[in-house]
This record gives structure tokens, C-alpha cells and sequence, in this order.
């Protein structure tokens, strides 16, 4: 069994043209990688298919060029020189027809390409007698059959292009990711460009005789697409790349000898198959990592509903600040209604699912599964059979009550009849992006209440410590400093004086604020979006903790 | 570079910058001084990114100059940094947060050479400053809208840049990250960087900036935001299409 093994590993090493093989399509694959990288960042996978396209009337130029002016037979540096000369050519064609026209870039690529690679296939039909070139070979190349000519070709054009990629690393890399960038810190972007397109072609050129025009992409972009799969950083994804590069060409050729097939079939197969692998297996950016992912993840509704009924339970059972208070983040130690995850189970049952929500498509989490998760994410604490909200569990909830309640209101206000208010905004409180919010609040003039009257929680990220709050956000017993950012101040107000905001008027549609006189000022909704304040000291957080003493009377 | 060689950090003078028989720009004259926030405000197709442009050194005047601390444009690569729009940056590319800002020293950096401890050390602090320290080794696209904004302030940072340009840093970005990188512009100009922004959005622009630039080919107004935003500038330069000013937020049901 082992004999049979080393025998066909190393069998095929007695074969010349095996080893030549292996040579060439090593140095080509690892060399292609690590331009295909470059290629593919930049979505140029197109243009290595024009580029080995476009070939055919250079190989055929140069053919002719030096049998006829030289009587050169099939000399290989013309060959060669005509192919670089005829890809850069069609590169500054497509270019040109991309910018004098309507006609966008692919499209311009599509039609040079394929003139000039027709004009090649004329060019060597119409001199058939003179040009000795088989058209198949080029189309389909034959790694097996390799040439020492073109070996060295090979080598030289590995060499060259790879010296050039990493000492120009940098460049190519800005180039690549930030071209106006690269050109405003001074680099040479079209230069550089160019020394790609140059690279690119004398890559194509050098793998054509061996893989042949129509494999030749695939060599340049399937290991790059490999890599890429698999890195987060370009120096890395080339070296996988080329590393991907030589272990098709490795496999391939064995795959090839032993199944006696086309090398550049085999070879092009094993690289596709390690992409295709990689696509499903990619530990980040593989299918089943994503599907993992997913699968992971808590879905919004079920999360949002747990935080919600143990925000409830915490209300329920008199914790110290228990329903009349706004929802900013109680004091610690207000864990005082933890639920059995079986209780919380049977809450949640009552919740509508909304076969719209994008969530829809995920399998349902059991409730179990779901805390365990967000447990993990900090939101709640699960120990001995209970579950409680912590800190950022309740803040969270406390965002999403704002939302319920807020619906509920809006609900009302268009004139829903008041049974079917509730249902409706638990399917509702699960749009609570802030602008949507703020919207509402500012639609309904900034309610304290529900129509349950039940307080309506406040958005912490409106009173940061150092923000200007418009007065139309504040409720009776908040105080500040009034200050009106360059606009003038309505109603005579002079910036810089402490103010007191008092309960409003009308249905909520008058403002109004004690001076430090005693006098009273009010505002409609216009002019309290207008007056801003600082240093403002909200009424529940002087209230909520005891032992702070309370910077002014509350009402 | 020194500072007194000219007292603004962008002159430009009687710029006018045309692709056809309508300029983009026409006799555009702001002098912005140093350690400003500016707002750039105007109509889309009113000429604010060839104003960027031009800033860039990228667009050739028909007449008129600009000039950044005193020297000409051409002549100050690297003193000036621009900050791609969100949608202009390709989010899959395998690069880190740490790379990215690196990429603020390619222009000092010769070829042959490997970044050197300094271009670290500026790295690193430039990365302190927009606090992304602590995601250095991440992919960019693993990151938050703002923290993905933040990274290319870093850059712009770590360049070594004076001038900063940012290309509509706001749009698409949530409330909260809005207020992360308006911290993030306020400490850069704390130190000393003059900062011009793209904005779209005429209600936050007086809160935003010390001065605001409104552009529509012609420079209608430069100055604090209380002497740029009147009513009949701004109703001359958006033509009746500003519904929303007056009222800046909202009426009431």
C-alpha cells in the first residue's frame, strides 16, 4: 500500500516534461496570486480576460515581424514583446473608448478585447503559411507540453513582477484602497496603475502557453478569491494566495497524470474546488460562519420582549422607585424582582410575532436559549434559577418602554380606539430607531404621560451633561441655565439666567418658566424648541437618590 | 512648516474653476484662518466639491489661487488631508484600522524603506486621539459607522496634515455618532487643525461650526453661522427649495 502510494507521488518525477511542469506552473501560480490579489481589489478580473484575449495579434505581430524582417522562426522574445505591447495597447483603448463615449468601461473592455483578439485570428489564418502557430494550443495552452523557452520567460516574468510588487508595496496598496488619497500625499497614480497593467500582462502572457487564454484568468483570480475569503490584510491575502496558486498547480498536475487528463483542466479544477471550499468553510467570512452567526443571534423582538417583562416585574414588585417615576436607569440595588425563566417563558407567550419583522426567517430562539445569549452580552444576570435585568439590560429597556409608550400614544392620537392600543404598540415598540422617536414626541408636544398615564420615559441621550436642551424637552421641576446659542432668546429672556421649568398650560401646549424673580414666563411650542438650557439638573435624578441633596426645591 | 509665513491656513483668492461654459466655480474668495471648524453649505451641483478639490491642489484654476499656511497648493502635499465620504471606501478591503492610519505616513516614507518607530509613534497617538486604540488590529469593515469615520481622522491625523477636508462625515450616521465625531473634530481643532466640512444639513450647521462657507458657484457668504444663515441669503441660494428653514424643528401637531 505505501509502495503504490510513493509510486504514484513520486513516478511522475522521472517524466521530464512532469517536472518542467511543476517548475513553470508553480512560478506562474505563485506569481498570479499575488497580482490576482490586486486585480480583484481593484475589480479588474475582466480586463486579465482581455488582456490574455488581446495577446493573440501581439504574439502574431511579433511572429511576423521577425520572420519577415529577420527570418527569425517563432522567435520567442518578439513573441513576447508583441504580446506586452498588444495588451497595454488595448488597456489605453478601452480606456480611450471609455471616456469619449456614453459607453461605460466593461462594455468597452468586451468590445476591445474581442476585436483585437478577432484581429489576432485573422491575422494568423490569413499568414497560415508564414506563422506557425496552432490556435488551439493558445486557446486551450498545455501545461504538460511546456517549452524550456518558455520556462525561463516564466521565471523572468515571476521574478520581475514579483521584485516589483513588494518593493512597491505601499504603493500599489494606497493606490489600490484610496487612489485620492494617493494622489494627494503625492503619489504617482497613473504610473502606477500602469506598472499593474504591465505586471498583469506579463503574467498573462507567461501563463498563456501553459494554461492556455481561456484558463489564464481563472489562475490570476480563484486563488486571489481563496484569499480573500480567508485574510484581513492584503500582505496576507497575498501570500495565501500564492500559497493557494501552487497547490492547485501541485494537485492538479498529479490529478492530471494519474487520471491522464488536461493539465490545465486539472490544475483549474483543484483551484476552483479550494475556492469553493473555502466560501463554505471561511472561519469569518465563510457561508457557515454567516449562517452560525445568525443562527446566534438573538432576534430583536424575542430580546426586546424579555427586556421589557422583567423591566415590568421590576415595577411590579415595588421596587424602591416603582411605577411613577420616568425610566432613567434606577439606583442599584433595585434588583429587587428577579423571575424564574419559566414565569418569563409564559410572559412571553403573550407577546404578538409579527410575521413581517425581518427576524421572521430565523428559526424561533426558545426563550431559554435567548437569555442564555443576552446573559452574554451583558444585558441580563442569570443565577440560581433567576433573572434579572442589570444596569445596561435596564437602560435598554427603558429605551424600548419609551418606544411602547410613545406608539401608545401616537396611536391614540390618531384615534385608535383605546382596547386595541396596547396590542397594537407591542408590535410597534419594536420601531425605535431615535429619530423616529423624537419625531413622535415631538408631534405629540413632548408628552409626560401615556394615555394610560403612565409616565413616558425620557431619552438619556438628550441630557448628556454638557448638552443645550431646548425647553421643550424639559418637565416641571428640571432647572437650568438659560443660553440660546446666538439666536435671540424669545420672550426677553437674557442668557446665563437660572431658570425653573414649571408644569405646562392648555393641554401641554404652553410652557412655562419661574425666574429667579419669581416672575413667570410662557412659551408656545415654537419658541420652547428655540430656548435652550445648561447645566440642566433633571427632576427624577434629584429625586431618584436619597442622599443627594437637591440643588434647588423641587415643586 | 511655519505658521507665519501667512496668518491663514486657506486662501483662496478670486478662484474660478469652470469644465465648460458654466463654472463650477466662479471668483470664490475665503480666507479661512487657523484652528476653525468650518462648515462648507450649499446646494448639491453648487460647486462644493470642486471647492474641495481645488483645496486638494486636484483642480487647475482658470484663474485665481489657493494657497494653504501661506504656500501655494502644488506645493503642499501633505499639509492638507482629506476624509473620504463613507460611500467612497471600500469596506471589504483587507486592511486594519492600524494600516489605514499608516497610510497618513506613505507620503514621508521613502520606497525603499519600512515604516520607522516615529511613523509608529505618530500612528499611535494619532489613533489615541480618535480613541480606536483598542481596535488597531481590526478589519475596517468590522466597525461601526462612526468608529469607520473615526479611523480616517486618525489618518489624516498620523499624515501629519494641518488642514483637514472631510467630504460629508454626517450623512448616513446615526444621532449618538454624530455626537462622537463632532467630539472627535472639536479635539482635533483643540489642537490646533483648521477643519472644513462638507455638511448637508442647514439645521445643525450653526450648532456644528465656527464659520460656514455657502457656496453656489459664487461664494455667497463667509463668516459665523448667525451672519451666513439669514433667511434672504439662503432663500436667494437654495430658490424656494428650503422648506424646512424658519421653523428648524418642527411645528407642532
Amino acid at each position: 500500500m505505501t509502495g503504490t502510494l510513493s509510486h504514484l507521488l513520486l513516478a511522475p518525477w522521472q517524466e521530464g516534461f512532469f517536472v518542467k511542469a511543476m517548475l513553470g506552473g508553480c512560478l506562474i501560480a505563485m506569481v498570479s496570486g499575488v497580482v490576482g490579489c490586486l486585480v480583484v481589489l481593484r475589480r479588474m478580473a475582466f480586463l486579465g480576460d482581455a488582456l490574455s484575449h488581446a495577446m493573440i495579434a501581439g504574439v502574431a505581430g511579433g511572429y511576423l515581424f521577425m520572420k519577415v524582417l529577420f527570418g527569425v522562426e517563432a522567435h520567442a522574445p518578439a513573441m513576447l514583446v508583441g504580446s506586452l505591447i498588444a495588451a497595454v495597447l488595448t488597456v489605453m483603448c478601452i480606456g480611450f473608448v471609455a471616456r469619449v463615449a456614453r459607453i461605460k468601461e466593461d462594455t468597452a473592455i468586451g468590445v476591445m478585447y474581442t476585436g483585437v483578439f478577432a484581429g489576432g485570428v485573422v491575422l494568423v489564418s490569413v499568414f497560415k503559411h508564414v506563422i506557425h502557430i496552432d490556435l488551439m494550443h493558445f486557446i486551450m495552452g498545455d501545461v504538460l507540453a511546456i517549452a524550456t523557452a518558455d520556462l525561463w520567460a516564466a521565471a523572468l516574468a515571476a521574478s520581475v513582477v514579483t521584485a516589483t510588487i513588494i518593493l512597491f508595496f505601499r504603493a500599489f496598496q494606497i493606490t489600490s484602497f484610496d487612489p485620492v488619497m494617493a494622489a494627494a500625499i503625492g503619489f504617482p497614480v497613473v504610473l502606477i496603475d500602469y506598472a499593474l497593467t504591465v505586471c498583469v500582462s506579463l503574467v498573462v502572457v507567461s501563463a498563456v502557453s501553459m494554461v492556455g487564454v481561456i484558463l489564464v484568468v481563472g489562475l490570476l483570480i480563484t486563488p486571489a478569491a481563496t484569499a480573500y475569503l480567508l485574510s484581513d490584510r492584503l500582505e496576507r491575502m497575498m501570500v495565501l494566495a500564492a500559497l493557494f496558486g501552487v497547490s492547485s498547480v501541485v494537485l492538479g498536475l498529479y490529478v492530471s497524470v494519474w487520471l491522464d487528463t488536461a493539465g490545465g483542466g486539472a490544475v483549474m479544477l483543484v483551484c476552483t474546488l479550494q475556492f469553493l471550499l473555502a466560501l463554505v468553510l471561511a472561519p469569518k467570512y465563510g457561508m457557515l460562519a454567516r449562517r452560525l452567526r445568525l443562527a446566534r443571534m438573538v432576534p430583536q423582538q424575542l430580546a426586546e420582549d424579555i427586556l421589557i417583562e422583567l423591566l415590568k416585574a421590576e415595577d411590579a414588585t415595588g421596587s424602591p422607585d416603582a411605577p411613577g417615576t420616568p425610566g432613567i436607569p434606577e439606583t442599584p440595588g433595585a434588583h429587587a424582582a428577579p423571575l424564574t425563566p419559566e414565569q418569563l417563558a409564559t410572559a412571553l407567550a403573550a407577546h404578538p410575532r409579527d410575521a413581517h419583522s425581518r427576524d421572521a426567517h430565523v428559526r424561533a430562539m426558545p426563550p431559554r436559549t435567548a437569555m442564555r445569549r443576552m446573559a452574554g452580552q451583558g444585558l441580563l444576570l442569570l443565577d440560581s434559577g433567576q433573572v434579572r435585568l442589570t444596569e445596561a439590560g435596564r437602560t435598554e429597556a427603558t429605551r424600548i418602554r419609551r418606544a411602547h409608550r410613545l406608539w401608545e400614544s401616537w396611536l391614540d392620537h390618531l384615534g385608535e380606539p383605546a382596547d386595541a392600543l396596547h396590542q397594537k404598540a407591542q408590535a410597534l415598540e419594536h420601531v425605535h430607531s431615535p429619530e423616529a422617536l423624537d419625531y413622535l414626541d415631538d408631534m405629540l408636544l413632548h408628552p409626560d404621560t401615556d394615555p394610560h398615564g403612565e409616565p413616558i420615559p425620557r431619552d438619556p441621550a438628550h441630557f448628556a451633561a454638557d448638552a443645550r436642551i431646548p425647553l421643550s424637552l424639559l418637565r416641571a421641576g428640571d432647572c437650568g441655565t438659560v443660553q440660546c446659542a446666538g439666536r435671540a432668546c424669545p420672550a426677553g429672556l437674557v442668557p446665563g439666567t437660572s431658570v425653573e421649568v414649571l408644569p405646562r398650560l392648555d393641554h401641554g401646549r404652553t410652557w412655562q418658566l419661574r425666574l429667579p424673580d419669581g416672575t413667570v414666563r410662557t412659551f408656545d411650542h415654537a419658541q420652547a424648541d428655540a430656548v435652550l438650557l445648561e447645566q440642566v439638573s433633571l427632576a427624577e435624578d434629584r429625586a431618584a437618590p436619597p442622599a443627594s441633596p437637591p440643588g434647588k426645591p423641587v415643586r | 512648516m511655519s505658521h507665519n509665513a501667512g496668518p491663514y491656513a486657506i486662501e483662496v483668492e478670486h478662484l474660478t474653476v469652470s469644465y465648460g461654459p458654466s463654472p463650477a466655480l466662479l471668483d470664490v474668495t475665503v480666507r479661512i484662518e487657523p484652528g476653525l471648524l468650518a462648515g462648507v453649505i450649499g446646494p448639491n451641483g453648487g460647486g462644493k466639491s470642486t471647492f474641495i478639490k481645488a483645496v486638494l491642489g486636484f483642480v487647475k484654476p482658470d484663474l485665481g489661487r489657493v494657497r494653504i499656511l501661506g504656500q501655494p497648493v502644488e506645493k503642499t502635499k501633505g499639509l492638507v488631508a482629506y476624509v473620504p465620504q463613507r460611500g467612497a471606501v471600500d469596506w471589504d478591503f483587507p486592511i486594519t484600522v492600524e494600516q489605514v492610519a499608516m497610510m497618513g505616513r506613505y507620503g514621508r516614507i521613502p520606497w525603499w524603506k519600512d515604516p520607522g518607530r516615529q511613523d509608529k509613534d505618530l500612528v499611535h497617538q494619532a489613533l489615541a486621539m480618535v480613541r480606536m486604540e483598542d481596535f488597531r488590529h481590526r478589519q475596517i469593515g468590522q466597525l461601526s459607522g462612526g468608529q469607520q469615520q473615526r479611523v480616517f481622522m486618525a489618518r489624516a491625523l498620523a499624515q501629519g496634515a494641518e488642514v483637514l477636508l472631510l467630504d460629508e462625515p454626517f450623512a448616513g450616521v446615526d444621532a449618538a455618532t454624530e455626537r462622537a465625531i463632532l467630539d472627535v473634530l472639536s479635539r482635533a481643532r483643540a489642537a490646533g487643525k483648521t477643519l472644513v466640512v462638507v455638511h448637508h444639513d442647514l439645521a445643525t450647521a450653526a450648532e456644528y461650526f465656527d464659520r460656514l462657507i455657502l457656496i453656489k458657484q459664487r461664494c455667497y457668504g463667509y463668516g459665523p453661522p448667525e451672519a451666513v444663515l439669514q433667511e434672504e441669503l439662503l432663500s436667494e441660494v437654495y430658490e424656494g427649495k428650503l422648506r424646512l428653514f424658519g421653523a428648524p424643528a418642527g411645528g407642532g401637531a
